[in-house]
């Protein structure tokens, strides 16, 4: 057997298991460690042909103010410092090109920008749902989206990074929600 | 010959040698010279091996999607790694083996360990609730499934690499984004297949299923990187893009027609060489529109906002060296069809800066350059060389006519020129019929 062809095929292997074994370990560490901010968020149920039915996340927060002094373009990268407000949902209360040196902060894409305001891009934007749950979480989502109490995503937030958790409805978690309403 | 072609002649071989159509020795050197290559497999093979393998791979996907609620995310986790860690210990055993595994195994072998590598990172993207665009999920499953090709030998993933490098390139012509996110990679990734070019010197014939998938790839890919560099030059103010890659594809054509091949897939027929069959119809095609005025115009308002790109002049770069070999290797016939692709920048010297350009003498020089080709294709056949007298007759037809549709002649006068054309080209047909005919007739010199 030829030794070189070999080689190839376990640093193929290896990157094969490397790539997605990097992204778990990094999401893992979000998920315990990160702190908690809460989002409130609009979605409909749109299908991924490889990774199934998921609920499509987008967090009312589309936009934020520049502060002075900011130079920003289309497609940068840039830090936004969340701040819990009274009822608990986050919201921007500033934005830099270098991480902050305290709080809860995630790594952005500067969207369009305008006057003294840029639209931001998130860096979620799906949840994953199982397919029997996925019609009655459309019905869900229909329901509750324009609500008072509105839905919102649980996300973890570590360095910059940022993990999709959770739903949730007036604090309570989206697939129990779903399992009671399926009963 | 494929494969196919040797099998059929070693099987009549033998009937022959009974009949005393030829001799043993004669049967001898035409068992040596066509021997079958049982390393590269068949069609069906591959098909066959390909089908079983997306089957298994499509159900690995379908129930990976499913996403399984009631189970912790260790043990959605193993669903991803266990298919993946069993189709690598496969490609192991095959590529352990070597030349004694089958080469439909290999080609199965691979495909599975290309799809199990798609499906493992498409659960953990759903696990972790990942955003992202499907473009970028395509991307690094590509980069992770290429080694495959080169040490399993499979078609089946070089093919699924081709067409999904098309795509993504397709894909990622968008305005304003970063090169490194662009199909400005393309040419990069196509590099990730060299050792697969049919000028590569590989031992290897490569399929012709391949060849077609690799040069229609590149069309879509490059023309992609084309798009896009236009696109981007008008954010700094230059217009006209449209125009600017109508020229670029024009320049890719020549490129792929051009593409540096080794002694032995210069000999093989045309059918072979999909990136000469399909780079020239789109040279030919672009000369006709050329002896437009008003298309030589457009043409003429592109090129200088497209010689500001600096894709162009890596195009011109990469066919100026493909010129130089392919004169070396006295590729005549392409050489003189890629050259159509270069006229619009014989006009350069009388280019100037706030005129309207004028398509005039472009439309022209189109024309007659187009001419010239048509008749060197016949003549060169009478001549006794190798020619295409009838690709010259339909050239030198299509030239007419397309003349005669933008000539303000009265309509009489255009059927009347219509109908000759077609009698004249039918006659010359049945013409070049009659001396194959008796070329094939003629006993062979003692």
């Amino acid at each position: 057997m030829k030794t070189f062809p070999l080689i190839i095929f376990g640093i193929a292997a290896l990157a094969q298991w490397a790539a997605p074994l990097s992204q778990i370990w990094t999401h893992e560490q979000v998920l315990a460690q990160g702190t908690l901010i809460r989002l409130k968020c609009q979605a409909p149920d749109p299908y991924d042909p490889l990774r199934g039915r998921y609920l499509a996340v987008r967090p009312v927060l589309r936009e934020a103010t520049l502060p002075a002094g900011l130079k920003l373009q289309k497609g940068m990268q840039v830090y936004a410092l969340l701040t819990p407000g009274a009822d608990g949902i986050a919201t921007i209360s500033a934005l830099s090109l270098t991480p902050p040196a305290d709080g809860a902060y995630i790594r952005l894409r500067a969207g369009y920008v305008y006057s003294d305001k840029a639209s931001i891009e998130w860096p979620f934007d799906r949840f994953y749902v199982n397919e029997k749950l996925a019609p009655e979480a459309d019905k869900w989502f229909a329901e509750n989206i324009r609500g008072d109490k509105g839905i919102t995503a649980e996300v973890r937030v570590l360095n910059g990074r940022a993990v999709l958790a959770d739903l949730s409805l007036d604090g309570k978690p989206f697939r129990e929600i779903l399992k009671e309403r399926a009963k | 010959m494929s494969n196919n072609h040797h099998r059929w002649l070693l099987e009549q071989l033998p009937q022959w040698e009974r009949e005393g159509l030829v001799s043993t020795d004669a049967a001898r050197t035409l068992r040596e010279r066509h021997a079958v290559d049982d390393s590269q497999p068949g069609a069906a093979q591959i098909v066959m091996g390909a089908l079983g393998a997306l089957l298994i791979g499509s159900g690995l996907i379908a129930i990976i999607g499913f996403n399984w609620d009631d189970f912790t995310r260790p043990v959605r986790l193993m669903f991803a790694f266990v298919p993946l860690l069993l189709t690598q210990l496969f490609s192991f055993r095959a590529l352990q083996r070597g030349e004694a595994t089958a080469a439909w195994v290999r080609e199965t072998a691979a495909l599975l360990q290309a799809l199990a590598t798609g499906a493992c990172i498409a659960l953990v993207s759903q696990i972790y609730n990942l955003g992202g665009e499907w473009p970028d999920f395509l991307f690094w499953w590509l980069l992770l499934s290429l080694p495959l090709v080169w040490v399993l030998r499979s078609s089946a993933v070089a093919i699924f690499y081709l067409i999904g490098i098309a795509v993504w390139s397709v894909a990622q012509v968008e305005h304003s984004r970063p090169w490194y996110d662009s199909p400005l990679l393309y040419p990069l990734l196509l590099l990730g297949l060299l050792p697969y070019w049919p000028g590569w010197k590989n031992k290897a014939t490569l399929s012709l299923s391949v060849r077609w998938v690799m040069t229609l790839s590149a069309i879509f890919g490059l023309c992609s990187a084309a798009v896009f560099a236009c696109d981007r030059s008008t954010t700094t103010g230059h217009g006209y893009y449209e125009n600017c890659f109508f020229w670029l594809w024009t320049l890719t054509a020549a490129v792929l027609a051009l593409f540096p091949l080794n002694p032995s897939c210069l000999d093989e027929p045309t059918r072979r060489k999909p990136q000469v069959v399909l780079g020239s119809l789109w040279l030919l095609g672009y000369g006709v529109a050329a002896t437009f005025h008003g298309t030589s115009r457009e043409i003429l308002r592109g090129m200088p906002h497209a010689l500001h790109l600096p894709w162009c002049w890596g195009l011109l770069t990469v066919l100026a060296a493909f010129l130089v070999l392919a004169f070396l290797r006295r590729r005549w016939a392409v050489l003189a069809i890629a050259s159509i692709s270069l006229l619009p920048v014989l006009m350069i010297p009388l280019y100037r800066p706030k005129a309207q350009p004028d398509g005039m003498l472009l439309s022209w020089l189109a024309l007659l350059h187009l001419s010239a080709i048509g008749i060197t294709l016949i003549v060169l056949e009478f001549a006794g060389k190798k020619g295409a007298p009838r690709l010259g007759a339909t050239l030198l037809s299509v030239l007419i006519i397309a003349r005669m549709a933008d000539s303000d002649l009265s309509l009489l006068t255009k059927g009347v020129a219509f109908i000759g054309v077609g009698i004249a080209f039918l006659g010359f047909n049945i013409l070049m019929g009659r001396m194959l005919k008796q070329k094939t007739a003629a006993p062979l010199p003692a």
